[in-house]
């Protein structure tokens, strides 16, 4: 069912990779385990879309890159939010809680 | 957006570096996953595959994020490049073939593209040319138009009240007896009103234009000339203003000199003009309609409100005016749609749009041989397929293949199209060409280089898209599972392949036929008799000057001289002189009535007139049909004695005995009786339908123009040279204006229509034999992929002959296909041939008999080899492939 998901919505993954950069700097693999666990197991992003949508965000400028340490001493590419990128996640949060907004109330009707 | 710029030439740049990155963090992932999977327990091995199956495949996720790179297509499309120029150095037979294809197509198509440039595409080259415009009369009753004329009264009345023109002018073309400073030389130009050039906006390269003053009758005499007479017979004398030169034997004062560039087609070539200055009486002249005349519209003024303007003011002539004016106005058009009507356009877009078809049909063949080898590549597709190319990406390789190889073709055209552009320049002769907007001469311009670029870009892009697509849809599993070498291709690709073959066909019987029934009109015209003999004759035309010929007996006695001048040499089997010869200069008509029948007021008629001494038709061969030709009783001082072709005392005197009827000729009103019937004759063009002729005897009707007719028992043209002499021994400073043989001038009139035949032919080789490769290459592919069942056909029993019928039964299927569809189309297609027919109907039946069973033959033959290949199959060797 989850990974199914993970295209419901164009732009939900933007705003998920973007959240879970909120924190703190990740590495891809960390980006994937930190969605699965905010949305509590309900999205499995699969690599194919992940790194894909990352490198776009690079040149986009909403997050920056470096090669650091990881938690176990691996070299790994951590990304990073950059100011630009705080301003999206913003942007896209306001966006989402207006569609939501919207949905609900549109479902809700009768 | 700069950030994205600067990325795109970042990773254009940096493209190795980002490889190398994006390559270590996938391998890192991989790290970090498997390493997951180790503290969960599974040993090394085992914890990395499972962290490449959650991974997805790293040259996938690369394939994906390269995908996503700016610059990214760019690079991929280098790739695709260098990997189709690999493949086509691989395979130069299908590279030969399919440039040369092409090359072919496309270079015939932008070669008579540049003529349809020149014709219908490029502005004519004065400034605002669409605000000139062509004053005609026109017949509102009858319908009939002057052919660009009007009359002299008219015009001045007009050009003195309108206000929707800012200029119009008037104007005659001439040949002007050009003597002194060398040989009398006879040049073409035109007598012109003095706001000529002005009106059109050219300026001269020298001196002035003309000045009203110069256009006064009476006023003195002043010329100008063109760059190429200027440089020619002046040397290009700096001090040529002010220059007195003789035209007709009087002085002219040279006042400027117009650019090389100058041209008017409605003039033809021009290289000489002299003011019109008509005298008063010509003026006033209401009755005759001679004068051609053209206009500048006023900034603002549209055509329709010049042409309101037009009619009021005509119809207020017409009540001033009923004898003369009763029933006619002026047609106002646009000069260019004018000159783009004349003669050419139809010829021209014929071979526009014949070679169009000829295009498509080496698209379809170029896309028959990409979708063939695109079959045998499946394989080669799947596994990259596999190795995480996406569809996309692969049909993207396949469209930059027939990108790539349509613009060789495209490039390789351009050899062709100049090639083709020279030829069909070089069949035009000099003196038609001046009738042809930039005297026909094209070149490789932009717009034609434009037009090549489009159509290779077009067609690459149109017929890449099919393999492309056919391709880009193969199910990777299915291919891979598929035993080696056995590559079915899929049943789709072997359709679409049919139906690009059956079209190709199609197309091809198509202008198989249309050209079949170009050439057979254009045979029938010229084999069919002209009505008179041509061969052997040789034609010496002139006309005298003016002022040095003013009486009739001086043109007689000319004439007279001449003539005894000319028998006298040795090998003139028979001399005569007309006033003016078929397919010569000087033509005139004449109007006339039928005594006792007379017109209805405001209806006139005309017919073609020629003055001739009494031995013409016998010179000539022109067959009496009743009466008796003229003889030595028609001479000067008798009652005029007339001749008229057989169609027009038909069509004029239905039903009555036309010999002894009375004619009442021209403005003299001379009234002459009919004495013989003698055959129509093609004056013009060979095209023309027997037509109205009327023949008076030279002695009673002089003239100033001449064409002197020497048949003589071998070749004419030894004896030009006496000729000259001859008019020469008579008058030292008489030009005359052309010494040649009566066939060379009926070919240089017929050169449209030869260029179109030769085209014609070209195209139809060019399109059967494309087709015929169509057919053969479906059916090699369609047996070379057959073998394995045909091989267990002949081991179940089959015979030889068997296979080969079965091969040969199923490429005749797929042609007649074709040749049906093509059939059908040809059917409504070639009524647009119909004007350009001679004495061939747009279904003859011979040619839509004979071109289908012709293909077929063609597609039979051209399915004999595979077919050929398929019966030798050996069922051992074979199957033992398996």
């Amino acid at each position: 069912m989850g990974k199914e998901r993970t295209d419901l919505l164009r732009g939900t993954l933007d705003l998920l990779i973007l959240k879970a950069l909120a924190l703190e700097p990740l590495h891809g693999v960390g980006v994937s385990r930190r969605i699965t666990q905010i949305t509590a197991g309900a999205f499995r992003v699969s690599f194919g879309s992940l790194f894909p949508a990352l490198h776009r965000m690079e040149e986009k400028g909403w997050v920056e890159a470096e090669w650091r340490a990881s938690e176990n001493n691996r070299r790994a590419k951590y990304y990073r939010l950059t100011s630009s990128g705080r301003a999206q996640l913003r942007a896209e949060e306001r966006d989402w809680s207006q569609v939501v907004k919207i949905m609900t109330a549109a479902v809700e009707s009768t | 957006m700069p950030g994205r710029i600067a990325s795109f030439f970042r990773n254009l740049l940096r493209k190795r570096a980002i490889e190398q990155a994006l390559d270590d963090e996938l391998k890192s992932a991989v790290e970090l996953l498997a390493q997951e999977k180790m503290k969960q327990g599974l040993s090394h091995p085992e914890a990395r595959r499972q962290a490449l199956i959650e991974l997805g495949g790293v040259e996938q996720v690369k394939e994906e994020v390269r995908a996503i790179r700016s610059g990214m297509f760019l690079e991929t499309f280098a790739q695709d490049l260098r990997y189709t120029l690999r493949l086509l150095r691989k395979s130069p037979g299908f590279t030969t073939v399919a440039v040369l294809t092409l090359a072919l197509g496309i270079g015939a198509n932008a070669a008579i593209f540049s003529y349809i440039d020149a014709w219908f595409i490029k502005p004519l080259p004065y400034p605002q040319p669409d605000r000139l415009v062509i004053f005609e009369t026109q017949d509102k009753k009858h319908g009939w138009t002057s052919g660009g004329v009007t009359s002299a009264a008219d015009y001045f009345d007009f050009q003195k009240q309108n206000t929707s023109f800012e200029q119009t002018v008037a104007w005659g073309g001439a040949s002007l007896n050009l003597t002194g400073d060398g040989l009398p030389e006879l040049v073409d130009g035109g007598r012109v009103s003095w706001n000529f050039f002005d009106t059109f906006g050219t300026k001269p390269i020298l001196g002035r234009t003309f000045t009203a003053e110069d256009d006064r009758s009476g006023a003195p005499h002043v010329a100008i000339l063109s760059q190429g007479l200027w440089q020619g017979r002046y040397a290009g004398d700096p001090k040529i203003i002010g220059r007195n030169i003789a035209i007709g034997g009087e002085a002219y004062t040279v006042v400027g000199v117009m650019p090389g560039t100058f041209q008017f087609p409605l003039m033809g070539i021009a290289n000489l003009w002299t003011p019109l200055a008509l005298t008063d009486m010509q003026r006033a002249d209401r009755g005759n309609v001679w004068l051609p005349a053209f206009g500048r519209l006023k900034p603002g003024v549209t055509l329709e409100q010049a042409r309101a303007e037009t009619a009021t003011f005509f119809a207020h002539i017409e009540k001033e005016f009923p004898k003369t004016n009763t029933n006619l106005t002026w047609l106002v058009s646009s000069m260019t749609d004018r000159i783009r009507k004349e003669e050419g356009g139809p010829e021209v877009m014929i071979c526009f749009i014949v070679v169009g078809l000829v295009l498509l049909i080496a698209c379809a063949n170029v896309a028959n041989l990409m979708l063939a080898r695109a079959t045998s590549r499946t394989r080669e597709f799947a596994v990259r397929g596999a190795l995480g190319a996406t569809r996309r990406r692969l049909a993207g390789q396949l469209l930059t293949e027939s990108l790539l190889l349509f613009l060789v073709g495209g490039v390789a055209s351009l050899l062709f199209a100049s090639w083709g552009m020279r030829w069909i320049e070089s069949q035009i002769p000099g003196h038609i060409r001046g009738y042809i907007v930039n005297y026909g001469h094209v070149e490789l311009d932009f717009s034609m280089l434009m037009f090549t670029l489009g159509i290779t870009l077009l067609c690459g892009l149109v017929f890449g898209f099919a393999p492309a697509f056919e391709n880009s849809r193969l199910d990777v599993n299915h291919t891979l599972k598929e035993t080696s070498g056995q590559t079915s291709g899929s049943k789709a690709g072997g359709r679409l392949r049919r139906i690009f073959v059956a079209a190709e066909i199609a197309l091809a019987v198509v202008v198989l036929i249309s050209a079949t029934l170009l050439v057979k009109s254009f045979i029938i015209s010229v084999r069919s008799s002209p009505g008179y003999n041509a061969a052997n004759v040789l034609v010496a035309q002139l006309a005298l000057p003016k002022t040095k010929y003013t009486e009739d007996s001086q043109f007689r006695n000319f004439s007279d001289e001449v003539l005894s001048r000319i028998r006298a040499l040795p090998g003139a089997a028979s001399t005569s002189v007309a006033s003016h010869v078929p397919f010569g200069g000087f033509g005139q008509g004449i109007e006339f009535q039928v005594v006792g029948k007379p017109l209805q007021p405001g209806e006139r008629q005309g017919a073609p007139f020629t003055a001739v001494s009494a031995d013409y038709f016998s010179t000539m061969q022109i067959g009496l049909v009743k009466g008796r030709f003229f003889d030595s009783s028609d001479a000067y001082g008798t009652s005029p004695s007339i001749i008229i072709s057989q169609t027009m005392a038909r069509q004029l005197l239905s039903g009555e005995d036309p010999i002894g009827k009375k004619l009442r000729l021209g403005e003299q009103h001379s009234v002459g009786t009919i004495v013989g019937i003698v055959n129509a004759i093609k004056m013009y063009y060979l095209r023309e339908r027997p037509g109205w002729h009327i023949y008076v005897p030279l002695a009673q009707f002089p003239s100033r123009t001449f064409g002197f007719v020497v048949r003589s028992s071998g070749d004419p043209t030894i004896m030009a040279t006496a000729i000259r002499d001859a008019i020469w021994a008579v008058d030292r400073d008489q030009p005359i204006s052309s010494v040649e043989p009566l066939e060379n001038l009926i070919a240089a009139v017929n050169t449209g229509d030869r260029v179109v035949a030769d085209l014609m032919v070209f195209f139809s080789v060019l399109a059967m034999f494309l087709g015929a490769i169509g057919i053969y290459g479906v059916m090699a592919h369609l047996v070379s992929q057959r073998i394995h069942e045909i091989a267990i056909r002949m081991a179940l029993g089959a015979s030889p002959v068997h296979v080969m019928r079965m091969v040969l039964s199923q490429g005749l299927k797929l042609a007649l296909r074709g040749v049906a569809a093509g059939v059908l189309a040809a059917l409504g297609a070639t009524r647009l041939l119909a004007t350009q027919l001679y004495q061939v109907t747009p279904t003859d039946p011979l040619t839509f008999i004979g071109v289908p069973l012709l293909f077929a033959i063609v597609a039979l033959a051209a399915c004999y080899i595979p077919a050929w290949r398929g019966m030798r199959v050996d069922p051992l060797v074979a199957l033992r492939y398996e």
